[in-house]
Protein backbone atom coordinates (compact mmCIF):
# COMPACT_ATOMS: atom_id res chain seq x y z
CA UNK A 1 0.00 0.00 0.00
CA UNK A 2 2.80 2.34 0.91
CA UNK A 3 4.39 1.90 -2.47
CA UNK A 4 1.15 2.68 -4.25
CA UNK A 5 0.61 5.84 -2.23
CA UNK A 6 4.14 7.01 -2.86
CA UNK A 7 3.80 6.27 -6.51
CA UNK A 8 0.64 8.31 -6.84
CA UNK A 9 2.12 11.23 -4.91
CA UNK A 10 5.06 11.23 -7.29
CA UNK A 11 2.86 11.04 -10.36
CA UNK A 12 0.59 13.76 -8.99
CA UNK A 13 3.46 16.20 -9.39
CA UNK A 14 5.50 14.67 -12.19
CA UNK A 15 2.56 14.05 -14.51
CA UNK A 16 1.37 17.68 -14.82
CA UNK A 17 4.95 18.95 -14.95
CA UNK A 18 5.76 16.61 -17.81
CA UNK A 19 2.54 17.52 -19.63
CA UNK A 20 3.31 21.23 -19.27
CA UNK A 21 6.86 20.74 -20.51
CA UNK A 22 5.65 18.89 -23.58
CA UNK A 23 2.97 21.51 -24.25
CA UNK A 24 5.42 24.39 -23.95
CA UNK A 25 7.97 22.58 -26.10
CA UNK A 26 5.46 22.16 -28.89
CA UNK A 27 4.35 25.75 -28.66
CA UNK A 28 7.87 27.15 -28.42
CA UNK A 29 8.52 27.61 -32.19
CA UNK A 30 5.34 29.68 -32.49
CA UNK A 31 6.22 31.69 -29.40
CA UNK A 32 9.68 32.25 -30.84
CA UNK A 33 8.27 33.47 -34.14
CA UNK A 34 5.97 35.96 -32.40
CA UNK A 35 8.77 37.14 -30.11
CA UNK A 36 11.18 37.64 -33.00
CA UNK A 37 8.59 39.62 -34.91
CA UNK A 38 9.00 42.39 -32.30
CA UNK A 39 12.77 42.58 -32.76
CA UNK A 40 14.57 44.61 -35.38
CA UNK A 41 16.31 42.56 -38.06
CA UNK A 42 19.67 43.41 -36.49
CA UNK A 43 18.65 42.45 -32.96
CA UNK A 44 17.02 39.21 -34.07
CA UNK A 45 20.34 37.46 -34.70
CA UNK A 46 22.22 38.74 -31.64
CA UNK A 47 22.54 36.21 -28.82
CA UNK A 48 22.55 38.96 -26.18
CA UNK A 49 19.04 40.02 -27.21
CA UNK A 50 17.65 36.48 -27.15
CA UNK A 51 14.89 37.16 -24.63
CA UNK A 52 15.50 40.72 -23.47
CA UNK A 53 15.32 43.44 -26.06
CA UNK A 54 13.49 46.66 -26.85
CA UNK A 55 10.32 45.60 -28.62
CA UNK A 56 9.42 47.40 -31.81
CA UNK A 57 6.43 47.46 -34.12
CA UNK A 58 8.63 48.49 -37.02
CA UNK A 59 8.28 45.12 -38.80
CA UNK A 60 4.50 45.25 -38.72
CA UNK A 61 4.37 48.85 -39.87
CA UNK A 62 6.76 48.02 -42.65
CA UNK A 63 4.67 45.03 -43.65
CA UNK A 64 1.37 46.89 -43.96
CA UNK A 65 3.04 49.78 -45.78
CA UNK A 66 5.17 47.89 -48.26
CA UNK A 67 3.47 44.56 -48.75
CA UNK A 68 -0.20 45.41 -48.82
CA UNK A 69 -0.91 42.80 -46.12
CA UNK A 70 -4.63 43.59 -45.95
CA UNK A 71 -5.25 42.76 -49.58
CA UNK A 72 -3.67 39.31 -49.18
CA UNK A 73 -5.52 38.76 -45.92
CA UNK A 74 -8.86 39.78 -47.45
CA UNK A 75 -8.29 37.40 -50.34
CA UNK A 76 -7.46 34.60 -47.92
CA UNK A 77 -10.68 35.18 -46.01
CA UNK A 78 -12.79 35.38 -49.18
CA UNK A 79 -11.46 32.26 -50.86
CA UNK A 80 -11.41 30.20 -47.65
CA UNK A 81 -14.98 31.13 -46.72
CA UNK A 82 -16.43 30.52 -50.17
CA UNK A 83 -14.41 27.37 -50.81
CA UNK A 84 -15.53 25.92 -47.47
CA UNK A 85 -19.16 26.83 -48.18
CA UNK A 86 -19.07 25.34 -51.66
CA UNK A 87 -17.33 22.18 -50.47
CA UNK A 88 -20.01 21.64 -47.84
CA UNK A 89 -22.76 22.43 -50.33
CA UNK A 90 -21.53 19.65 -52.62
CA UNK A 91 -20.24 17.40 -49.87
CA UNK A 92 -23.25 17.17 -47.56
CA UNK A 93 -25.68 15.70 -50.13
CA UNK A 94 -23.00 13.37 -51.36
CA UNK A 95 -22.11 12.09 -47.90
CA UNK A 96 -25.82 11.80 -47.13
CA UNK A 97 -26.31 9.58 -50.16
CA UNK A 98 -23.35 7.41 -49.22
CA UNK A 99 -24.26 7.06 -45.57
CA UNK A 100 -27.98 6.39 -45.86
CA UNK A 101 -28.30 4.81 -49.27
CA UNK A 102 -25.04 2.95 -49.72
CA UNK A 103 -24.56 0.72 -52.69
CA UNK A 104 -21.94 -1.93 -53.24
CA UNK A 105 -19.61 0.55 -54.85
CA UNK A 106 -19.81 3.20 -52.11
CA UNK A 107 -16.62 2.09 -50.41
CA UNK A 108 -14.72 2.12 -53.69
CA UNK A 109 -16.08 5.52 -54.65
CA UNK A 110 -14.93 6.93 -51.29
CA UNK A 111 -11.49 5.41 -51.67
CA UNK A 112 -11.22 6.65 -55.22
CA UNK A 113 -12.09 10.15 -54.05
CA UNK A 114 -9.37 10.01 -51.41
CA UNK A 115 -6.86 8.71 -53.93
CA UNK A 116 -7.35 11.85 -56.05
CA UNK A 117 -5.74 13.72 -53.18
CA UNK A 118 -2.57 11.70 -53.54
CA UNK A 119 -1.94 12.77 -57.12
CA UNK A 120 1.10 15.01 -57.29
CA UNK A 121 -0.05 18.53 -58.06
CA UNK A 122 3.25 19.28 -59.78
CA UNK A 123 2.39 16.75 -62.46
CA UNK A 124 -0.69 18.63 -63.57
CA UNK A 125 0.51 22.15 -62.86
CA UNK A 126 1.49 22.84 -66.44
CA UNK A 127 -1.76 21.56 -68.00
CA UNK A 128 -3.74 23.48 -65.37
CA UNK A 129 -1.87 26.72 -65.99
CA UNK A 130 -2.24 26.31 -69.73
CA UNK A 131 -5.94 25.51 -69.44
CA UNK A 132 -6.85 28.33 -67.07
CA UNK A 133 -4.65 30.97 -68.68
CA UNK A 134 -4.92 30.34 -72.39
CA UNK A 135 -8.21 28.52 -72.86
CA UNK A 136 -10.58 29.47 -70.03
CA UNK A 137 -9.05 32.81 -69.12
CA UNK A 138 -9.78 32.42 -65.41
CA UNK A 139 -6.16 32.52 -64.20
CA UNK A 140 -5.65 34.67 -61.08
CA UNK A 141 -9.36 34.99 -60.28
CA UNK A 142 -11.10 34.30 -56.97
CA UNK A 143 -13.38 31.93 -58.84
CA UNK A 144 -10.51 29.68 -59.89
CA UNK A 145 -8.88 29.62 -56.45
CA UNK A 146 -12.21 28.85 -54.78
CA UNK A 147 -12.92 26.06 -57.26
CA UNK A 148 -9.49 24.47 -56.86
CA UNK A 149 -9.53 24.72 -53.06
CA UNK A 150 -12.98 23.12 -53.03
CA UNK A 151 -11.88 20.29 -55.25
CA UNK A 152 -8.77 19.42 -53.29
CA UNK A 153 -10.68 19.42 -49.99
CA UNK A 154 -13.83 17.70 -51.20
CA UNK A 155 -12.57 14.11 -50.67
CA UNK A 156 -11.55 14.70 -47.05
CA UNK A 157 -14.74 16.63 -46.32
CA UNK A 158 -16.98 13.95 -47.80
CA UNK A 159 -15.17 11.28 -45.86
CA UNK A 160 -15.43 13.17 -42.57
CA UNK A 161 -19.12 13.91 -43.08
CA UNK A 162 -19.75 10.33 -44.12
CA UNK A 163 -18.32 9.01 -40.85
CA UNK A 164 -20.55 11.36 -38.84
CA UNK A 165 -23.69 10.64 -40.82
CA UNK A 166 -23.16 6.92 -40.48
CA UNK A 167 -23.49 7.25 -36.70
CA UNK A 168 -26.99 8.70 -37.02
CA UNK A 169 -29.64 5.97 -36.69
CA UNK A 170 -31.33 5.34 -40.00
CA UNK A 171 -34.72 5.20 -38.29
CA UNK A 172 -34.67 8.91 -37.57
CA UNK A 173 -34.21 9.68 -41.25
CA UNK A 174 -36.80 7.08 -42.19
CA UNK A 175 -39.26 8.68 -39.77
CA UNK A 176 -38.91 11.87 -41.72
CA UNK A 177 -39.82 10.01 -44.88
CA UNK A 178 -43.02 8.76 -43.23
CA UNK A 179 -44.00 12.33 -42.51
CA UNK A 180 -43.79 12.99 -46.20
CA UNK A 181 -40.67 15.10 -46.10
CA UNK A 182 -38.77 15.05 -49.38
CA UNK A 183 -35.05 14.43 -49.72
CA UNK A 184 -34.05 18.09 -49.46
CA UNK A 185 -36.25 18.46 -46.43
CA UNK A 186 -34.62 15.44 -44.88
CA UNK A 187 -31.20 16.94 -45.30
CA UNK A 188 -32.18 20.42 -44.22
CA UNK A 189 -34.54 19.68 -41.38
CA UNK A 190 -33.33 16.38 -39.97
CA UNK A 191 -29.77 15.63 -40.99
CA UNK A 192 -28.12 19.03 -40.63
CA UNK A 193 -29.52 19.78 -37.14
CA UNK A 194 -28.63 16.28 -35.96
CA UNK A 195 -25.10 16.29 -37.33
CA UNK A 196 -24.42 19.95 -36.59
CA UNK A 197 -21.36 19.25 -34.42
CA UNK A 198 -19.79 17.08 -37.07
CA UNK A 199 -20.55 19.53 -39.85
CA UNK A 200 -19.07 22.40 -37.84
CA UNK A 201 -15.79 20.61 -37.18
CA UNK A 202 -15.61 19.51 -40.81
CA UNK A 203 -16.12 23.10 -41.91
CA UNK A 204 -13.44 24.24 -39.50
CA UNK A 205 -10.89 21.72 -40.75
CA UNK A 206 -11.73 22.56 -44.36
CA UNK A 207 -11.28 26.26 -43.61
CA UNK A 208 -7.87 25.58 -42.04
CA UNK A 209 -6.73 23.55 -45.03
CA UNK A 210 -7.96 26.26 -47.42
CA UNK A 211 -6.18 28.99 -45.51
CA UNK A 212 -2.91 27.06 -45.40
CA UNK A 213 -2.89 25.73 -48.95
CA UNK A 214 0.23 26.94 -50.67
CA UNK A 215 0.77 25.02 -53.87
CA UNK A 216 -2.12 26.06 -56.09
CA UNK A 217 -2.79 29.40 -54.45
CA UNK A 218 0.80 30.44 -55.16
CA UNK A 219 0.95 29.11 -58.69
CA UNK A 220 -2.50 29.98 -60.04
CA UNK A 221 -2.44 33.61 -58.93
CA UNK A 222 -0.33 36.68 -59.54
CA UNK A 223 -1.95 39.67 -57.83
CA UNK A 224 -5.75 39.87 -57.94
CA UNK A 225 -6.53 36.64 -56.10
CA UNK A 226 -3.22 36.21 -54.28
CA UNK A 227 -3.62 34.90 -50.72
CA UNK A 228 -1.39 35.06 -47.65
CA UNK A 229 0.58 32.02 -48.80
CA UNK A 230 1.65 34.10 -51.78
CA UNK A 231 2.81 36.83 -49.40
CA UNK A 232 4.92 34.25 -47.55
CA UNK A 233 6.26 32.94 -50.84
CA UNK A 234 7.45 36.41 -51.78
CA UNK A 235 9.15 36.99 -48.44
CA UNK A 236 10.81 33.71 -47.75
CA UNK A 237 13.84 34.11 -50.02
CA UNK A 238 17.03 33.00 -48.27
CA UNK A 239 17.76 36.43 -46.82
CA UNK A 240 18.93 35.05 -43.51
CA UNK A 241 19.42 38.44 -41.99
CA UNK A 242 15.78 39.51 -42.05
CA UNK A 243 14.42 37.32 -39.27
CA UNK A 244 12.43 40.18 -37.79
CA UNK A 245 10.61 41.00 -40.98
CA UNK A 246 10.11 37.32 -41.83
CA UNK A 247 8.64 36.64 -38.39
CA UNK A 248 6.24 39.56 -38.62
CA UNK A 249 4.92 38.44 -42.00
CA UNK A 250 4.65 34.86 -40.78
CA UNK A 251 2.89 35.85 -37.58
CA UNK A 252 0.41 37.97 -39.49
CA UNK A 253 -0.25 35.10 -41.91
CA UNK A 254 -0.82 32.34 -39.36
CA UNK A 255 -2.17 34.52 -36.53
CA UNK A 256 -5.83 34.61 -37.62
CA UNK A 257 -6.08 30.86 -38.23
CA UNK A 258 -4.27 29.91 -35.00
CA UNK A 259 -6.55 32.16 -32.96
CA UNK A 260 -9.59 30.73 -34.72
CA UNK A 261 -8.28 27.26 -33.92
CA UNK A 262 -7.92 28.17 -30.24
CA UNK A 263 -11.50 29.38 -30.03
CA UNK A 264 -12.80 26.28 -31.72
CA UNK A 265 -10.49 23.75 -30.10
CA UNK A 266 -13.32 22.17 -28.08
CA UNK A 267 -15.16 21.56 -31.31
CA UNK A 268 -12.07 20.03 -32.87
CA UNK A 269 -11.25 17.86 -29.87
CA UNK A 270 -14.74 16.40 -29.90
CA UNK A 271 -15.28 16.39 -33.59
CA UNK A 272 -12.07 15.32 -35.25
CA UNK A 273 -12.51 11.56 -35.22
CA UNK A 274 -12.76 10.49 -38.87
CA UNK A 275 -14.84 7.59 -37.64
CA UNK A 276 -12.09 6.42 -35.32
CA UNK A 277 -14.39 6.42 -32.30
CA UNK A 278 -17.23 3.97 -32.07
CA UNK B 1 -36.27 0.60 -54.98
CA UNK B 2 -36.98 3.61 -57.11
CA UNK B 3 -37.29 5.79 -54.00
CA UNK B 4 -33.55 5.26 -53.57
CA UNK B 5 -32.62 6.66 -56.95
CA UNK B 6 -32.87 10.32 -56.07
CA UNK B 7 -30.89 10.02 -52.83
CA UNK B 8 -28.18 8.16 -54.70
CA UNK B 9 -28.11 10.76 -57.42
CA UNK B 10 -27.11 13.28 -54.76
CA UNK B 11 -23.54 12.08 -54.86
CA UNK B 12 -23.21 12.73 -58.58
CA UNK B 13 -22.17 16.40 -58.36
CA UNK B 14 -19.22 15.49 -56.14
CA UNK B 15 -18.28 12.50 -58.29
CA UNK B 16 -18.55 14.46 -61.54
CA UNK B 17 -16.51 17.37 -60.19
CA UNK B 18 -13.75 15.08 -58.95
CA UNK B 19 -13.83 13.08 -62.16
CA UNK B 20 -13.22 16.27 -64.16
CA UNK B 21 -10.59 17.40 -61.71
CA UNK B 22 -8.80 14.11 -62.15
CA UNK B 23 -9.45 13.22 -65.77
CA UNK B 24 -8.71 16.45 -67.59
CA UNK B 25 -5.24 16.97 -66.16
CA UNK B 26 -4.57 13.24 -66.13
CA UNK B 27 -5.38 12.77 -69.80
CA UNK B 28 -3.29 15.82 -70.69
CA UNK B 29 -0.45 14.42 -68.60
CA UNK B 30 -0.80 11.03 -70.28
CA UNK B 31 -0.72 12.65 -73.73
CA UNK B 32 2.32 14.82 -72.92
CA UNK B 33 4.15 11.83 -71.51
CA UNK B 34 4.24 10.19 -74.93
CA UNK B 35 5.44 13.17 -76.95
CA UNK B 36 8.54 15.32 -77.03
CA UNK B 37 7.48 18.55 -75.39
CA UNK B 38 9.80 21.17 -73.95
CA UNK B 39 9.10 24.78 -73.03
CA UNK B 40 12.25 26.25 -74.50
CA UNK B 41 14.39 24.85 -77.25
CA UNK B 42 16.40 26.94 -79.68
CA UNK B 43 17.65 23.91 -81.51
CA UNK B 44 14.29 22.19 -82.01
CA UNK B 45 11.59 24.87 -81.91
CA UNK B 46 9.00 22.37 -83.17
CA UNK B 47 9.19 20.59 -79.80
CA UNK B 48 7.86 23.59 -77.94
CA UNK B 49 4.28 22.95 -79.09
CA UNK B 50 2.38 19.83 -78.06
CA UNK B 51 1.72 17.86 -81.21
CA UNK B 52 1.27 14.24 -82.20
CA UNK B 53 4.01 14.59 -84.80
CA UNK B 54 6.49 14.76 -81.92
CA UNK B 55 5.49 11.27 -80.80
CA UNK B 56 8.16 9.72 -78.61
CA UNK B 57 6.53 6.48 -77.47
CA UNK B 58 7.96 5.32 -74.19
CA UNK B 59 11.04 7.48 -74.66
CA UNK B 60 10.11 9.85 -71.82
CA UNK B 61 9.54 6.91 -69.50
CA UNK B 62 12.94 5.47 -70.41
CA UNK B 63 14.54 8.85 -69.85
CA UNK B 64 12.99 9.10 -66.41
CA UNK B 65 13.84 5.54 -65.41
CA UNK B 66 17.47 6.10 -66.43
CA UNK B 67 17.64 9.37 -64.52
CA UNK B 68 19.65 8.83 -61.36
CA UNK B 69 17.37 11.15 -59.39
CA UNK B 70 14.28 9.07 -60.04
CA UNK B 71 15.04 6.10 -57.78
CA UNK B 72 16.42 8.50 -55.19
CA UNK B 73 13.18 10.47 -55.30
CA UNK B 74 11.05 7.37 -54.72
CA UNK B 75 13.32 6.32 -51.85
CA UNK B 76 13.14 9.79 -50.37
CA UNK B 77 9.35 9.95 -50.72
CA UNK B 78 9.00 6.68 -48.84
CA UNK B 79 11.65 7.56 -46.26
CA UNK B 80 10.04 10.89 -45.46
CA UNK B 81 6.47 9.59 -45.34
CA UNK B 82 7.31 6.49 -43.28
CA UNK B 83 9.48 8.39 -40.79
CA UNK B 84 6.84 11.04 -40.26
CA UNK B 85 4.18 8.36 -39.76
CA UNK B 86 6.36 6.49 -37.29
CA UNK B 87 7.19 9.51 -35.15
CA UNK B 88 3.75 11.12 -35.20
CA UNK B 89 2.05 7.87 -34.14
CA UNK B 90 4.53 7.22 -31.30
CA UNK B 91 4.54 10.81 -30.03
CA UNK B 92 0.79 11.08 -30.60
CA UNK B 93 0.02 8.09 -28.40
CA UNK B 94 2.44 9.12 -25.65
CA UNK B 95 1.17 12.69 -25.53
CA UNK B 96 -2.50 11.68 -25.75
CA UNK B 97 -2.04 9.34 -22.77
CA UNK B 98 -0.09 12.07 -20.97
CA UNK B 99 -2.75 14.75 -21.26
CA UNK B 100 -5.74 12.45 -20.92
CA UNK B 101 -5.46 12.53 -17.12
CA UNK B 102 -6.86 15.66 -15.59
CA UNK B 103 -4.31 18.06 -14.13
CA UNK B 104 -4.17 21.80 -13.45
CA UNK B 105 -4.09 23.75 -16.70
CA UNK B 106 -5.12 20.83 -18.87
CA UNK B 107 -7.11 23.08 -21.17
CA UNK B 108 -4.19 25.45 -21.74
CA UNK B 109 -1.73 22.63 -22.38
CA UNK B 110 -4.16 21.22 -24.91
CA UNK B 111 -4.37 24.54 -26.73
CA UNK B 112 -0.57 24.88 -26.73
CA UNK B 113 -0.18 21.36 -28.06
CA UNK B 114 -2.56 21.58 -30.98
CA UNK B 115 -1.38 25.01 -32.18
CA UNK B 116 1.29 23.72 -34.59
CA UNK B 117 -1.42 22.01 -36.61
CA UNK B 118 -2.88 25.38 -37.62
CA UNK B 119 0.40 26.79 -38.91
CA UNK B 120 0.80 27.19 -42.66
CA UNK B 121 3.27 24.58 -43.99
CA UNK B 122 5.31 27.26 -45.75
CA UNK B 123 5.62 29.25 -42.53
CA UNK B 124 6.48 26.08 -40.67
CA UNK B 125 9.37 25.38 -43.03
CA UNK B 126 10.65 28.97 -43.09
CA UNK B 127 10.48 29.16 -39.31
CA UNK B 128 12.31 25.90 -38.63
CA UNK B 129 15.01 26.04 -41.25
CA UNK B 130 15.96 29.67 -40.65
CA UNK B 131 15.24 30.58 -37.08
CA UNK B 132 15.60 27.27 -35.31
CA UNK B 133 17.84 24.89 -37.25
CA UNK B 134 20.20 27.35 -38.94
CA UNK B 135 23.77 26.41 -37.92
CA UNK B 136 24.90 30.02 -37.47
CA UNK B 137 21.98 32.38 -36.90
CA UNK B 138 19.35 29.93 -35.73
CA UNK B 139 18.78 28.74 -32.20
CA UNK B 140 20.76 25.62 -32.96
CA UNK B 141 23.81 27.68 -33.84
CA UNK B 142 23.39 29.91 -30.80
CA UNK B 143 22.92 26.91 -28.51
CA UNK B 144 25.99 25.12 -29.83
CA UNK B 145 28.02 28.31 -29.47
CA UNK B 146 26.79 28.80 -25.94
CA UNK B 147 27.60 25.21 -24.98
CA UNK B 148 31.07 25.52 -26.42
CA UNK B 149 31.66 28.64 -24.36
CA UNK B 150 30.48 26.90 -21.21
CA UNK B 151 32.75 23.94 -21.89
CA UNK B 152 35.62 26.32 -22.60
CA UNK B 153 35.07 28.03 -19.27
CA UNK B 154 34.85 24.71 -17.44
CA UNK B 155 38.20 23.67 -18.87
CA UNK B 156 39.82 26.50 -16.91
CA UNK B 157 38.16 25.38 -13.71
CA UNK B 158 40.33 23.77 -11.04
CA UNK B 159 39.96 20.05 -10.25
CA UNK B 160 37.36 19.22 -12.90
CA UNK B 161 39.02 21.14 -15.74
CA UNK B 162 40.99 18.10 -17.00
CA UNK B 163 37.72 16.19 -17.48
CA UNK B 164 36.21 18.85 -19.72
CA UNK B 165 39.40 19.29 -21.67
CA UNK B 166 38.76 15.78 -22.94
CA UNK B 167 35.50 16.97 -24.51
CA UNK B 168 35.54 17.83 -28.19
CA UNK B 169 34.38 21.16 -29.55
CA UNK B 170 30.78 20.86 -30.74
CA UNK B 171 29.96 21.70 -34.33
CA UNK B 172 26.47 22.71 -35.42
CA UNK B 173 24.72 20.60 -38.05
CA UNK B 174 23.76 22.21 -41.33
CA UNK B 175 20.29 21.00 -42.18
CA UNK B 176 20.42 22.32 -45.70
CA UNK B 177 23.09 19.81 -46.68
CA UNK B 178 22.41 16.83 -48.89
CA UNK B 179 22.42 14.20 -46.17
CA UNK B 180 20.55 16.12 -43.51
CA UNK B 181 17.83 18.04 -45.33
CA UNK B 182 15.43 15.10 -45.28
CA UNK B 183 15.86 15.02 -41.50
CA UNK B 184 14.91 18.68 -41.27
CA UNK B 185 11.76 18.01 -43.30
CA UNK B 186 10.89 15.06 -41.07
CA UNK B 187 11.39 17.16 -37.93
CA UNK B 188 9.19 20.04 -39.07
CA UNK B 189 6.36 17.93 -40.46
CA UNK B 190 6.40 15.71 -37.36
CA UNK B 191 6.08 18.86 -35.25
CA UNK B 192 3.12 20.00 -37.31
CA UNK B 193 1.24 16.70 -37.53
CA UNK B 194 1.82 15.22 -34.06
CA UNK B 195 -1.00 17.47 -32.77
CA UNK B 196 -3.32 15.93 -35.34
CA UNK B 197 -2.47 12.44 -34.07
CA UNK B 198 -2.88 13.66 -30.49
CA UNK B 199 -6.34 15.06 -31.30
CA UNK B 200 -7.55 11.81 -32.79
CA UNK B 201 -6.02 9.57 -30.12
CA UNK B 202 -7.30 11.80 -27.34
CA UNK B 203 -10.90 11.60 -28.57
CA UNK B 204 -10.51 7.87 -28.83
CA UNK B 205 -9.07 7.54 -25.32
CA UNK B 206 -12.03 9.42 -23.91
CA UNK B 207 -14.33 6.73 -25.27
CA UNK B 208 -12.30 3.99 -23.62
CA UNK B 209 -14.28 1.60 -21.45
CA UNK B 210 -13.60 2.81 -17.89
CA UNK B 211 -15.33 -0.16 -16.22
CA UNK B 212 -13.03 -2.53 -18.02
CA UNK B 213 -10.10 -0.53 -16.73
CA UNK B 214 -11.35 -0.56 -13.17
CA UNK B 215 -11.85 -4.30 -13.39
CA UNK B 216 -8.27 -4.64 -14.62
CA UNK B 217 -7.00 -2.54 -11.71
CA UNK B 218 -8.92 -4.71 -9.26
CA UNK B 219 -7.31 -7.74 -10.85
CA UNK B 220 -3.96 -6.16 -10.06
CA UNK B 221 -2.99 -5.07 -13.57
CA UNK B 222 -0.17 -2.53 -13.55
CA UNK B 223 -0.12 0.68 -15.57
CA UNK B 224 1.93 -0.91 -18.31
CA UNK B 225 -0.26 -3.96 -18.81
CA UNK B 226 -3.34 -1.74 -18.78
CA UNK B 227 -1.79 0.29 -21.55
CA UNK B 228 -0.55 -2.74 -23.44
CA UNK B 229 -3.67 -4.90 -23.30
CA UNK B 230 -6.50 -2.37 -23.08
CA UNK B 231 -5.46 1.02 -24.40
CA UNK B 232 -3.30 -0.04 -27.32
CA UNK B 233 -5.85 -2.44 -28.87
CA UNK B 234 -8.46 0.28 -28.40
CA UNK B 235 -6.25 2.63 -30.43
CA UNK B 236 -5.93 0.26 -33.39
CA UNK B 237 -8.54 1.94 -35.51
CA UNK B 238 -7.46 5.53 -34.76
CA UNK B 239 -3.88 4.59 -35.62
CA UNK B 240 -5.05 3.26 -38.98
CA UNK B 241 -6.92 6.54 -39.60
CA UNK B 242 -3.97 8.71 -38.62
CA UNK B 243 -1.69 6.71 -40.91
CA UNK B 244 -4.11 6.96 -43.79
CA UNK B 245 -4.86 10.70 -43.62
CA UNK B 246 -1.21 11.54 -43.18
CA UNK B 247 -0.11 9.29 -46.04
CA UNK B 248 -2.55 11.16 -48.25
CA UNK B 249 -1.11 14.52 -47.27
CA UNK B 250 2.59 13.69 -47.09
CA UNK B 251 2.88 11.85 -50.39
CA UNK B 252 2.37 15.22 -52.07
CA UNK B 253 4.71 17.15 -49.74
CA UNK B 254 6.25 20.03 -51.65
CA UNK B 255 6.65 23.39 -49.94
CA UNK B 256 8.80 22.05 -47.10
CA UNK B 257 11.22 20.34 -49.47
CA UNK B 258 11.48 23.38 -51.68
CA UNK B 259 12.14 25.74 -48.80
CA UNK B 260 14.59 23.55 -46.87
CA UNK B 261 17.00 22.63 -49.61
CA UNK B 262 15.53 23.46 -52.99
CA UNK B 263 15.52 19.70 -53.50
CA UNK B 264 19.26 19.42 -52.99
CA UNK B 265 19.74 15.70 -52.38
CA UNK B 266 16.31 15.60 -50.91
CA UNK B 267 13.91 15.43 -53.82
CA UNK B 268 10.73 13.52 -53.38
CA UNK B 269 8.59 12.53 -56.33
CA UNK B 270 6.46 15.70 -56.47
CA UNK B 271 9.57 17.87 -56.29
CA UNK B 272 11.29 15.93 -59.07
CA UNK B 273 8.21 16.46 -61.24
CA UNK B 274 8.30 20.16 -60.49
CA UNK B 275 11.95 20.28 -61.45
CA UNK B 276 11.38 18.52 -64.77
CA UNK B 277 8.40 20.76 -65.43
CA UNK B 278 10.65 23.80 -65.52
CA UNK B 279 11.41 22.82 -69.07
CA UNK B 280 10.87 19.19 -70.02
CA UNK B 281 7.10 18.74 -69.85
CA UNK B 282 7.36 15.30 -71.45
CA UNK B 283 9.63 13.95 -68.71
CA UNK B 284 7.61 15.69 -65.98
CA UNK B 285 4.46 14.07 -67.33
CA UNK B 286 6.05 10.61 -67.45
CA UNK B 287 7.21 11.06 -63.84
CA UNK B 288 3.69 12.20 -63.01
CA UNK B 289 2.32 8.94 -64.39
CA UNK B 290 4.79 7.02 -62.22
CA UNK B 291 3.62 9.04 -59.23
CA UNK B 292 0.01 8.17 -60.05
CA UNK B 293 0.97 4.50 -60.09
CA UNK B 294 2.75 4.88 -56.73
CA UNK B 295 -0.29 6.65 -55.27
CA UNK B 296 -2.50 3.81 -56.44
CA UNK B 297 -0.25 1.20 -54.86
CA UNK B 298 -0.35 3.08 -51.57
CA UNK B 299 -4.11 3.56 -51.88
CA UNK B 300 -4.51 -0.17 -52.45
CA UNK B 301 -2.72 -1.00 -49.19
CA UNK B 302 -4.60 1.69 -47.29
CA UNK B 303 -7.83 0.31 -48.64
CA UNK B 304 -7.02 -3.14 -47.36
CA UNK B 305 -6.00 -1.70 -44.02
CA UNK B 306 -8.97 0.55 -43.51
CA UNK B 307 -11.65 -0.33 -46.01
CA UNK B 308 -13.03 -3.21 -44.01
CA UNK B 309 -13.74 -1.15 -40.92
CA UNK B 310 -14.89 1.85 -42.92
CA UNK B 311 -18.31 0.50 -43.79
CA UNK B 312 -19.09 -1.11 -40.44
Amino acid sequence: MAIVAQHSRFSKIAWPVLAWIVGLLFFFPIFWMVLTSFKTDADAVKPEYLFFFTPTLENYANMTENYDYWRFATNSVIVSVFATAFTLFVGIPSAYAMAFNPSRSTKDVLMWMLSTKMLPAAGVLYPMTFLTKNILGIFDTHFLVILVLSLINLPIVIWMLFTYFKEIPKDIIEAGKMDGVNTWGEIREILIPLAWGGIASTALLCFIFCWNEAYWTVRLTTTDAATLSKLIEGNRAPEGLFFGRLSAVSTAAVGPIVVLGWFCQKQLVQGLTFGAVK
Amino acid sequence: MSNRTLPRLLQTPAVVLLLFWMLIPLSMTLYFSFIRYVLNSLRRPEWTKPSLSNWRGFGNYEFVLNNKDFLLAIQNSLLIVCSILFFTVIFGILIAVLINKSFPGQGIVRVLLISPFFVMPAVNAVLWINMILDPVLGLQGLAVNGLNEVIQALREAPLIGWFFSLWPELTPISFRATQTSAIAVIIMVTWQWTPFAVLIFMTSLQSEDQQQKEAAILDGAGAWSQFRFLTLPHLGRPIAIVVMIQAIFHLSLYAEIEIVSRGNGNKNLPYLIGEFANNNIGAASATGIFAVILANIVAFFLLRMIGKTLME
